[in-house]
C-alpha cells in the first residue's frame, strides 16, 4: 500500500502528527530566523563590546545634545513604531482591513522616519570626518569601524522592514496574504525594535564625552 | 507562562510602551553618573535585557504562546551567547601577543 493510500485511508489528521507549537509554519520559521539573527547581532555586540572596553585611545565623540537628543528621538520613533504595528496586528485579527491598513501605514511612516533621522546622523559624521577606517579626532578608527557596521546592518534591517511591510498591506489589501502573515512581519519588526534597545545604550549612550 | 491565549489589549500595550521609554530614561540618566566604563557597560546592558525580554514576551507575544516555543528559541540563544562571552576573555590575550608599535 502506498503512503497516499494511506493518508487517503487514514485521513491526514491519522498520518500528520500536530505541530507541538500550535503555531503556523510561517510564523515558527520568522522565529527560527530571529533567533539566528540575534546571535548575528550578539556577535557584532560582543566584538564591539571587547573593542570599546580593549581600546585605550577609544573615541567618544557624542554629546546629549545634538546626538543623545537625537538618538533618543530615534528609539521613540521605533518603539512606537512597534506600538503602531501592534495595532495593526491587532485589528486584523478582528478582521478590521481599514483599521489594520491604517496602522501599518503608521508603522511604514515611523520606520522611514528613523531611517531618514539615522541617515542624516550619518551624513553629519561623515562631514566630520568620521567614516569606517577615519577618526578626525585622532584615536582609535574602531570607533567608526564599529558605530557605522552595526547601525549599518540594523538600517538594512529596519529598510528591509519597511519594504515587507508594504508588501505586506498591499498583499494584505488585495486578499493575497491574510492576519497571519501581517503577524509573523510583526515579528519581525519587533526584533528590529529590540536589537535596537541594544544598539542605543552600547553605541550612543556608551560613548558620550564625559 | 501558560498556554491560554488572553493577549493584552492596546492600554496594557501602551503601558508596556511607556514603561520601555521609562527604562530608556533610566540608560540616559545612567551616562550623566560618573560610572566606570566596565559599570556602566554592566548596567546598561542589564537595563537592555530586562528591556528586550518585555518585548520579547508580551509584543513578539512569546508569553502567550505554548510554552514549547519559548523553551526551544530562547535556552538556545542564551546558550549560544553564554558560549561568545565564555571564550570573549580569550581574546585580550591577543593584545598581549601584539608586536608593539615602536
Amino acid at each position: 500500500m502506498s503512503e497516499s493510500e494511506i493518508t487517503l485511508d487514514a485521513g491526514h489528521a491519522a498520518v500528520l502528527e500536530p505541530s507541538p507549537y500550535a503555531v503556523q509554519s510561517k510564523k515558527l520559521t520568522m522565529w527560527l530566523f530571529i533567533i539566528s539573527d540575534a546571535v548575528t547581532f550578539g556577535a557584532i555586540l560582543f566584538g564591539y563590546a571587547y573593542l570599546r572596553i580593549g581600546t585605550p585611545n577609544w573615541s567618544t565623540p557624542f554629546h546629549f545634545s545634538p546626538n543623545i537628543v537625537n538618538g533618543l528621538i530615534m528609539t521613540f520613533v521605533l518603539l512606537s513604531s512597534s506600538l503602531t504595528m501592534l495595532a495593526a496586528d491587532a485589528a486584523a485579527k478582528q478582521g478590521r482591513k481599514s483599521s489594520c491598513l491604517q496602522w501599518l501605514g503608521a508603522t511604514v511612516v515611523l520606520g522611514i522616519v528613523f531611517a531618514t533621522l539615522h541617515l542624516r546622523e550619518w551624513f553629519h559624521m561623515f562631514d566630520e570626518g568620521w567614516s569606517l577606517s577615519k577618526n578626525p579626532l585622532g584615536g582609535s578608527v574602531q570607533f567608526g569601524a564599529t558605530f557605522f557596521s552595526i547601525t549599518g546592518l540594523h538600517l538594512m534591517h529596519v529598510i528591509s522592514g519597511i519594504i515587507a511591510l508594504i508588501v505586506i498591506a498591499i498583499g494584505y489589501n488585495t486578499e493575497w496574504l491574510d492576519a497571519g502573515h501581517v503577524e509573523t512581519t510583526g515579528l519581525y519588526w519587533h526584533f528590529v525594535d529590540l536589537v535596537w534597545m541594544f544598539v542605543f545604550p552600547l553605541l550612543y549612550l556608551m560613548n558620550v564625552a564625559r | 507562562m501558560t498556554e491560554t491565549n488572553h493577549e493584552p489589549g492596546m492600554k496594557e500595550y501602551v503601558a508596556i510602551w511607556v514603561g520601555l521609554l521609562c527604562i530608556v530614561g533610566i540608560e540616559t540618566f545612567l551616562t550623566s553618573m560618573n560610572l566606570s566604563t566596565h559599570g556602566l557597560l554592566a548596567a546598561l546592558l542589564i537595563l537592555a535585557f530586562i528591556e528586550a525580554g518585555i518585548a520579547l514576551l508580551y509584543f513578539m507575544h512569546l508569553k502567550y504562546e505554548k510554552p514549547n516555543l519559548f523553551w526551544s528559541l530562547v535556552p538556545a540563544v542564551i546558550f549560544v551567547l553564554f558560549m561568545m562571552n565564555h571564550i570573549w576573555p580569550d581574546a585580550y590575550r591577543m593584545v598581549n601577543l601584539r608586536v608593539p608599535i615602536q
